[in-house]
């Protein structure tokens, strides 16, 4: 009946860098009508930030930017301006939902907290994410998701035993654990006012998201039994071979995991049958496990010499859990992301036709689709005055030889 | 009505999915965890609750199943099937993980299930997603990392990548799962149409990899750790462990007050690091440039400690923060004085188990856990609620088709 599960529900979008962008690009992927309010004179962060197209700067070129933003429209007003409201206001009482990113107290400052706007429009649902949330000794202090990542344990528990500290190595509770946790609330929400008529407050304290995806069993030990668990690189804390091992060429591994004795059985034919696996010591999972070290070097030795590739293809054929450590390149043109039409290719007006991702979920009736690139700074400013807040090109240039709009 | 409880959820899901149900069960759904006579794998991962490995001690298991109901049911046998499709008609949603094909094999394909409900959503989380050249491949935690890029980025130059903690491809998978559903749910509840959702946590995890596609398309660039690609970003060590500091981009502001900070500190070099070009990402990136900064920056950092850095960083506007351990974690007195974490008795363990507490708070709809289903302890309970007499329940336990 309807082409995509929430068509019809509108995000005044307020919010700017990893997590909250991507939350309302889930909702706009899926339907929602996504209006993301920008400011010339603070671009949104990721506009400045790399990679950019053939590496020229230019608010309009980032890819980091772009992959977070398709499907939505841009409307640039000067929020510090004394008319500002006559355009934010209406707007919010034409939205279902509010969402900022914004250091606590920001929204309020603008006369745009939850607590003005469920005056003009009783049934918002308002979202704030605030790093630490909003209360509590830390609730002032700033943070990207780097930074998340380093107080939930998350990196503390990643990375290689004699090496730093790195979790994935990017900003990761902004870009799975918080915005996957804080588009389920949204819709929870959206669920809640069809069935109450009632909009509601959300606070998404990205901390306690990001733990509960990334260290929540670690912090479940220390408090169990007192144990503070650390890193072992791609080791596993029960079975061996776990690991990534090298393959020919630079910069290139493969994971294999072995997660009992069959696995081990193919694992071993795989390799031919070398006289070291036949040693006795490497029978059993306790075997494997006390003498990994071992294990891993002789493993090692022998990977190193295949072609990464059809090591992969022989193993799986065995039924060996394993797979190549793919960089960027090769998440792109690998067949089975293809197969699912994982990638989509979009023509933008500045920068030509790039790549974005879809979604990871098919839905066999109402699939999400990225349709339309990142927009453009502003770049719907007029559409949205003219059609969602009605108003006419006179009143519209007024706003904006007043400085209103940018 | 201010919660889930109105929705009822048939739960498959092990490890790979067992997420996507908590995330319901916890706002208040009718969550029913499955298991087969031999139990949940998850059952059978450690760690363990005070050390002792058991059927009813896995932390992970507790951990993902909080709020759920547990019954025992084997749909590989007739009688079995049957119990599957009368709870069927009573559910909103189906969640599994099991691999492609096996329910069809059963003669339980979603095509079969929505007959008997039209308005199921039914959702399927699997390593690679239903169809495609690698959908029937044998995959873990690891692998599935590997295939999805974000293996390669934990890792500088030419170091070997590392594992991030806690099975994130399943945790992707369970993540994508829950929002995909809930959406579908939400969809199904205005048209009255179900519909089956396939994830693939391959995909997912690709979805996690910051910019690094990005890279690729626009600069042909091939990025690792984020963490070694700019100076003032990143892992930095100090006097008692380590700290993460982010400054990002070509904003100015963000920038500032760390070279007005190590200047005010008087460390040497700070002059260096104050000069215009600093302000430029570009030149940030520069080798010779990380190198510089590593050193002025460190020769301060390792004279404090994390807490330290972290609370005069802050003041300063600078995004800073320490690398906690998992008992600077429990022990936060930020956390702590938000309640975070939750403390539930365990009749069965006997004891007390602490867990992470709201990951969200929402004003009409109440967060709250309450203990994972011991092994098959409502089988009983669910039985009887569709119907089945005592001494059905009492055959069909002999038989092995269920266990109470």
């Amino acid at each position: 009946m309807f082409k995509h599960a929430l068509t019809g529900i509108r995000v005044a979008d307020f919010s700017w860098v990893g997590a909250g962008p991507l939350t309302t690009r889930f909702l706009a992927e899926c339907g929602a009508e996504v209006i993301k309010i920008e400011t010339h004179k603070r671009p949104e962060v990721l506009r400045k930030a790399p990679p950019f197209k053939d590496k020229e700067n230019g608010i309009e070129r980032s890819g980091y930017f772009s992959s977070r933003n398709p499907n939505k429209k841009s409307l640039s007003i000067n929020m510090n301006h004394s008319r500002v409201r006559e355009v934010v206001v209406p707007l919010i009482e034409e939205s279902d939902i509010v969402i900022n990113s914004f250091s606590a107290g920001q929204m309020e400052k603008w006369g745009l907290g939850y607590e003005d706007l469920k005056k003009v429009k009783p049934d918002i649902i308002y979202v704030d994410m605030p790093p630490w949330g909003n209360v509590g000794p830390y609730a002032k202090y700033k943070a990207f998701g780097a930074l998340i990542n380093s107080v939930t344990g998350f990196n503390y528990l990643s990375g290689n035993p004699d090496g730093f500290p790195i979790g994935t190595g990017t900003n990761y509770t902004d870009h799975i654990p918080v915005p996957t946790h804080l588009a389920f609330a949204i819709v929870a929400a959206l669920r809640h006012r069809r069935k109450t008529g009632e909009g509601q407050y959300i606070e998404i304290p990205q901390m306690q998201a990001g733990i509960a995806v990334t260290s929540a069993v670690a912090l479940m030990d220390y408090a169990a039994n007192g144990r503070i668990q650390s890193r072992l690189g791609c080791r596993h804390p029960s079975v061996a071979p776990h690991g990534a091992y090298k393959v020919k060429g630079d910069r290139k591994w493969i994971a294999i995991a072995v997660f009992n004795n069959q696995e081990w059985v193919s694992l071993k034919e795989c390799m031919g049958n070398p006289r070291w696996a036949e040693d006795q010591k490497f029978a059993t999972d306790e075997g494997r496990l006390a003498n990994r070290d071992e294990l891993d070097t002789q493993l090692e030795k022998w990977s190193s010499e295949q072609d990464g590739e059809e090591l992969m293809f022989n193993l799986q054929k065995m039924g060996v859990r394993s797979g190549l450590v793919y960089n960027a390149k090769e998440v792109i043109i690998d067949i089975q992301l293809q197969s699912r039409g994982f990638f989509v290719y979009l023509d933008h007006p500045e920068v030509g036709i790039t790549l974005y991702t879809s979604s990871p979920v098919r839905m066999s009736k109402t699939p999400p689709e990225i349709r339309k690139h990142a927009p453009l700074l502003g770049q719907n400013t007029f559409d949205v005055l003219k059609n969602i807040l009605q108003l006419d090109e006179v009143a519209i240039t007024e706003l904006q030889n007043e400085g209103v709009l940018e | 009505m201010s919660s889930l409880s109105d929705i009822r959820i048939l739960d498959f899901a092990s490890e790979m999915g067992g997420y996507t149900g908590k995330l319901f069960a916890d706002l208040g759904a009718d969550v029913i965890h499955i298991e087969s006579p031999e139990g949940d794998p998850l059952r059978y991962s450690g760690p363990f609750y005070k050390d002792k490995p058991g059927r009813e001690n896995s932390l992970k298991f507790l951990y993902q199943n909080t709020s759920k109901r547990g019954i025992v049911l084997d749909i590989t046998k007739q009688e079995g099937k049957e119990v599957f499709l009368k709870l069927i008609k009573t559910a909103d949603i189906l969640i599994e993980s099991f691999p492609p094909g096996y329910l069809d094999e059963l003669g339980l394909s979603y095509a079969y299930l929505k007959k008997a409900n039209p308005g199921l959503v039914h959702t399927a989380i699997t390593p690679f997603g239903q169809e495609g050249p690698y959908c029937q491949w044998k995959a873990s935690d690891l692998t599935i990392m590997a295939l999805g890029g974000l293996l390669y980025l934990a890792g500088e130059d030419d170091e070997k990548p590392s594992w991030a903690y806690g099975e994130q491809a399943y945790m992707a998978g369970s993540m994508y799962g829950a929002v995909g559903t809930i959406i579908a749910l939400y969809n199904a509840e205005r048209t009255g149409e179900g519909q089956f959702l396939d994830v693939s946590m391959q995909a997912g995890v690709a979805t996690g990899l910051e910019n690094a596609l990005q890279y690729w398309d626009l600069e042909k660039t091939i990025r690792r750790s984020s963490s070694a690609t700019e100076a003032g970003y990143g892992v930095y060590p100090c006097k008692d462990g380590y700290i993460y500091i982010v400054q990002m981009g070509d904003n100015v502001y963000l920038w500032e007050p760390l070279p007005k900070w190590l200047r005010e500190e008087g460390v040497k070099g700070s002059e260096i690091i104050s000069q215009k070009e600093w302000e430029s990402t570009r030149f940030r990136r520069e080798a010779e440039s990380k190198r510089v900064f590593r050193e002025i920056f460190e020769s301060f950092t390792m004279k404090h400690d994390k807490q330290f850095l972290f609370e005069e960083g802050q003041r300063r506007g600078i995004s800073l923060a320490p690398i906690f351990d998992s008992k600077d974690v429990c022990e936060n007195p930020h956390l702590n004085y938000r309640q975070f974490f939750k403390t539930l008795f365990h009749e069965v363990l006997g004891g007390e188990v602490c867990y992470p507490g709201e990951p969200y708070l929402m004003e009409k709809i109440p967060w709250q856990i309450k203990p994972a289903p011991a092994f098959g302890q409502h089988t009983r309970e669910i039985l009887a609620e569709i119907g089945y007499s005592k001494e059905q329940i009492e055959t069909l336990n002999e038989r092995g088709v269920i266990y109470v």
